[in-house]
């Protein structure tokens, strides 16, 4: 049963892995267009990939996007996570439900609604507008991974310090928070790919001078069609799977999702 | 946990409204700019900066498509933050419908009288000026088929080997005009040539949207015939398959991309200074030599190998019959309509 | 666990007034033209959009797409995420870091990759012709297998995910000790494992449901216009002439598909227990 079991992932893993192993090396290739096998092999477009002045501006777009909405939507979220998970919250099906909102609405509905009512209304610049959406868009996963998390902390102890004498808030910060610290992390994480990813809700809110990395690799593609998007692409899942691996084995990540 | 915390957030923050800060600062002289988003590398070489240089001024680009791009500029009627956009003729003439641009003031061009005549007021009212157009044609397989006439597509042999391009594209009203004029229709809302793209629909492998997927379709031997503009050309051609583009009997049809003002914009004279740089023969020459755009500026040559990968020459430009920009501004949501109900699978 | 309600307000109360001004209310607006009719508020936007066939059939084909799509993860996620417990702490997340790498590569080159796959002179069909199965190639681009893939590809990494924290959290010994009683395997799934990962399977579930019927790259490059899903015909509406009526319409539909479908999940994965 086991050696079953094991087969079946490996070839799901092969499923989800091997078109992106073919895409690396098409990326790889010293043709002028993506194909497999590849023509030859070079590392022209990864080369190519530097030139292109608007991707280091959208990359940086996209980091400080990423970053900062990822900080913003744990601050907001933490709170309503440790909200649920200690107290009794009236109507917390629906307020729960209200939170997770933003998961379920399409995302080019979501940045038309931003860019009419909240974008132009209140003259936001396109970052302020993307740092809006984004934070938004994260919202749902750290309220629920900060609360799986909490979920498996014992109340006892917390109650503890607060009867020693302890306050409310010093006892969520020297007893809550170091044991939710790996959900804390996960919750990053997951928001900055998500965030790092986002395209249809982004769209309608880069403007002049400001576009995020997505977006402009979309842009590059409909009108150019080399590699060198391929060879981006694979660079940034390299990067990413390093950052993952070295939080998954500092905090392990896999328990808060 | 506090400082992990404290470490990521102040810096973060610090840095967040350092840069909003820095954004909302803006110098003086800022010119927007809403463009394509092809060879933007090429045209901050050629175009952006030697125009900063000239005007001492800040060229601030967005690209994108052009759908995207005007619904963009129609969300912030009123208060643009675009001065300067390039739009396919039929969207500035929507564009113009609904008050999102001013008119031109073409005497403070000097580059103008240079442009050939149908570029010079597209529109009408002068509310766009046309710098660049481009046929649009028929892309086959030589060692496949053979191609002749724009009816040659309805033919068997490329059942389940054809593209065309979706109503939605800049390229969709094209087809449907020479379907209208190569089964002898003269309906200029073009209902022949609609029902003759429904005819051919089950054989079409993809109405495409965006004209760089044929690349990868002619390279996976999906399709050998396609119907496409010539700025893929240059992209298509780098496969190495026997391809060329077609010379029907009936011609080819063709589009204008032109450039506007924004309505409310308040960097007219920057805006109308970088227009008329664009269309200077200067820069129509070498933008046409990296195979980028086709001149619109009559004046300008064009080394032969370079006009082999653009719309260039007296012949060519002959053979395109141009569709009206304001007929398919008028009728494009009737098409999308009726290609929904015949087209749609 | 006090309920006094003036802690909860405060907790509460930044995350759900930054919700309401900066998401909720500008959808909800945008979302009401939907109702506007010619005269005054009415129905007649959905009455005119269900009218079309080609809108009823784009819808079934969403559904159909959505709901295979979720099936599949179910199955399919179960059977990966009971194999990745059973791993080393430290495999485990090796595993689960790759199972992530399809959320962390670009859209965009995510859905070429498949393009290079399944194309007439593509990979799979030049391995079927290798092997003798096909004499022809096969076209697989434009069909709703190709888009079936390319959202199973997307969206089970977060079914997994969902299910392996889920399992995480099962007492240990709970499937040994059922086993040593007696229990078959598919008892065991019934009985056992399904209650205690409910809320894992109804929140991946969800996801992949929503994700699937609202993506719109993976459809439009892979289905191309043969296989037209809900938001390939929103996108469309957006883009030509601003048509925000009829595009939210469908936005409400979808969101409506999404309520439905979290509700079925919710009744179906309790009624074994």
């Amino acid at each position: 049963m086991k050696l079953i079991g094991r087969t079946l992932l490996v070839a799901q893993l092969l499923f989800l892995i091997g078109p992106l192993l073919l895409l690396a090396l098409t990326a790889l290739s010293a043709g002028e267009t993506l194909e497999f096998p590849p023509d030859g092999l070079s590392l022209r477009w990864m080369a190519r990939v530097f030139e292109i002045e608007s991707f280091r501006a959208s990359f940086m777009t996209s980091l400080l996007v990423a970053v900062a909405s990822t900080v913003f939507s744990l601050l907001l979220g933490l709170p309503a996570a440790y909200a649920f998970s200690r107290y009794t919250v009236p109507f917390g099906e629906a307020i729960r439900l209200f939170l997770s909102s933003p998961i379920i609405v399409p995302g080019i509905v979501v940045g038309l609604a931003l860019l009419d009512f909240v974008v132009v209304p209140f003259a936001l610049d396109p970052i302020g507008a993307l740092l809006v959406a984004h934070t938004a868009l994260l919202i749902p996963y750290s309220v629920r991974v900060v609360g799986a998390s909490l979920a498996g902390l014992r109340v006892d102890i917390e109650e503890a310090a607060v009867l020693l004498g302890s306050t409310r808030l010093g006892a969520f910060r020297s007893v809550v928070l170091p044991n939710i610290q790996n959900g804390v992390m996960a919750a990053a994480v997951l928001g900055f790919i998500t965030s790092f990813n986002q395209v249809p809700v982004s769209l309608f809110l880069t403007g002049p001078g400001v576009s995020t990395l997505p977006i402009d690799m979309l842009a590059y593609v409909e009108a150019t069609f080399d590699p060198s998007m391929a060879a981006l692409s694979v660079m940034l899942a390299v990067l990413s799977l390093i950052i993952v691996f070295a939080t998954e084995r500092l905090l392990g990540l896999s328990k808060y999702v | 946990m506090k400082n992990i915390i404290t470490a990521t957030l102040v810096p973060t923050l610090a840095s967040t409204f350092a840069f909003l800060s820095l954004t909302t600062a803006a110098p003086a002289r800022d010119l927007s700019i809403s463009v394509y988003g092809a060879s933007q590398d090429a045209y901050r070489r050629l175009l952006y900066a030697p125009f900063e240089a000239k005007c001492g001024c800040k060229l601030i680009v967005e690209a994108g498509n052009s759908n995207e791009r005007l619904a963009k500029l129609e969300a912030r009627k009123g208060a643009p933050v675009i001065d300067l956009a390039i739009l396919p003729d039929y969207s500035a003439v929507y564009a113009a419908r609904k008050d999102l641009i001013d008119p031109i003031d073409v005497s403070q061009l000097s580059n103008y009288t240079k442009l050939y005549e149908f570029a010079r007021d597209p529109i009408g009212n002068h509310y766009g000026v046309g710098y660049t157009f481009y046929a649009t044609g028929i892309v086959y397989r030589t060692d496949k088929i053979s191609i002749s006439s724009w009816k040659d597509l309805w033919g068997p042999k490329l059942k389940d080997k054809l593209a065309l391009p979706d109503i939605s594209s800049s390229q969709g009203p094209m087809l449907l005009m020479m379907a209208e004029r190569a089964f002898g229709g003269s309906d200029p809302a073009f209902s022949t040539g609609m029902d003759k793209v429904a005819v051919v629909k089950g054989g079409v492998v993809s109405f495409y949207s965006a004209g760089t997927e044929l690349v990868q379709l002619f390279q996976q031997d999906e399709i050998w015939a396609a119907v496409t503009g010539r700025f893929n050309w240059p992209l298509i051609k780098r496969l190495k398959l026997p391809l060329a583009w077609a010379s029907p009997s009936e011609g080819d049809s063709g589009g204008m991309n032109v450039m506007v003002v924004t309505k409310g914009s308040k960097n007219r004279d920057l805006a109308l200074q970088f227009m008329d740089f664009w269309l200077s023969t200067e820069v129509q020459e070498k933008l046409a030599a990296e195979r980028i755009d086709s001149p619109g500026n009559a004046a300008a040559q064009v080394a032969p190998e370079a006009a082999e990968n653009l719309t260039y020459g007296e012949d060519n430009v002959r053979r395109i019959h141009l569709v009206r920009p304001d007929i398919i501004d008028q009728q494009r949501a009737g098409w999308v309509n009726t290609w929904n109900e015949k087209i749609k699978p | 666990m006090s309920s006094s309600s003036r802690p909860v307000a405060g907790l509460i109360a930044p995350a759900f007034c930054f919700l309401l001004i900066c998401f909720i209310v500008p959808v909800l607006l945008l979302l009401s033209t939907s109702l506007q009719g010619h005269a005054g508020w009415s129905f007649e936007n959905f009455g005119t959009f269900f009218q079309s066939t080609l809108n009823r059939r784009v819808l079934w084909t969403t559904i159909r797409l959505g709901v295979l799509v979720t099936l599949s993860s179910v199955v399919l996620g179960y059977i990966a995420a009971l194999s990745i417990v059973d791993l080393s702490a430290g495999n485990r997340g090796r595993v689960l870091g790759l199972t992530m790498l399809p959320l962390m590569i670009s859209p965009v080159a995510r859905t070429y990759a498949w393009l290079v796959l399944l194309g007439q002179a593509g990979v799979l069909n030049d391995f079927l012709q290798l092997l003798g199965v096909t004499q022809q190639p096969v076209r697989f681009l434009f069909t709703e297998t190709a888009v079936y893939l390319g959202l199973l590809q997307l969206f089970l990494p977060l079914m997994i995910l969902s299910l392996v924290s889920a399992l995480e959290n099962l007492p240990p010994d709970v499937v040994t000790a059922a086993r040593t009683l007696g229990a078959g395997w598919l008892t065991v799934f019934f009985k056992v494992i399904l209650p205690l990962t409910r809320e894992g399977l109804i929140i991946g579930g969800t996801l992949v449901f929503t994700g699937s019927i609202t993506a719109y790259i993976t459809p439009a490059v892979l289905g191309g216009s043969r296989v037209l899903m809900l938001e390939t015909l929103l996108y469309q509406r957006v883009h030509l002439g601003n048509d925000i009526k009829t595009a939210s319409v469908i936005a409400v539909i979808l969101v409506g598909l999404s309520f439905v479908a979290n509700y079925v999940i919710r009744k179906l994965s309790s009624r074994k227990t």
